[in-house]
């Protein structure tokens, strides 16, 4: 250590530590503005099974392979599955969420325009995992 | 290594604490309507830019090191090994 000065490596340490906290806290700052959901939330519950979805709105009516919405409502998906591993995800509006027997996970999203979006299985769950595909419709605002 | 001491409190006040305050300012009130694509590119957006910045200024480093101390530099010196006579 002695006759040369190591000040470079300290900064470059003191950088490194100021950039990975900084990612840090950025990373986490997104990660808690998704996941805050909204007070006015609809529930739809999920059902992952081979190999289509189930979709329950809060009032009980059910969807197979289709999802009806509307634009400009958030809504909270309470996803689960019937028998292996599923993933939830509409690629459009970066909905991705596992599906797991046993348990519920959320994930929450507000489509802001009518259109047809495609929802499909991010997790290999056997044979026809290729095919569990369904169809969001946004629809416009009923009121 | 008081001067050490200075760069660190200067690095947290300038960086650090104003990120983690801005990670804990997290309240218990209902979530704002978002747009998850819009917060999600945004980061990935940043975070990729903080990447290639980071490896253009590493890579730049490693660069100039090799380049500068190659032993057919100008101003190349041998290394003085113990036991020689140089």
């Amino acid at each position: 250590m002695g006759g040369h000065s190591n000040w470079p490596e300290w900064i470059y340490v003191g950088i490194v530590i100021a950039l990975m906290t900084w990612v840090g806290a950025e990373a986490w700052e997104a990660e808690r503005l998704v996941e805050h959901v909204p007070e006015d939330v609809e529930i739809i519950k999920v059902t992952g099974q081979q190999w289509f979805w189930t979709f329950e709105h809060e009032d009980g009516t059910k969807e197979i392979g289709e999802l009806h919405v509307e634009a400009g409502k958030a809504y909270k998906f309470e996803v689960m599955a019937k028998d292996v591993n599923h993933s939830f995800n509409i690629h459009d509006y970066v909905v991705l969420i596992d599906a797991i027997p046993g348990r519920v996970n959320t994930v929450w999203f507000a489509p802001d325009a009518p259109g047809v979006h495609d929802i499909q299985c991010r997790e290999y769950c056997g044979l026809i995992h290729y095919n569990m595909r369904g169809t969001l419709y946004v629809e416009e605002p009923s009121s | 290594m008081k001067w050490m001491l200075g760069l660190f409190l200067v690095m947290a006040v300038l960086v650090i604490i104003p990120a983690l305050e801005s990670a804990f300012a997290a309240g218990d009130e209902p979530g704002e309507y978002l747009d998850r694509r819009v917060i999600i590119w945004n980061l990935f957006f940043r975070m990729m830019t903080v990447a290639f910045t980071v490896g253009a200024v590493v890579s730049g480093t490693i660069i100039w090191l090799v380049w500068r101390f190659r032993e057919s530099h100008p101003k190349a010196k041998p290394t003085p090994y113990e036991g020689t006579d140089w």
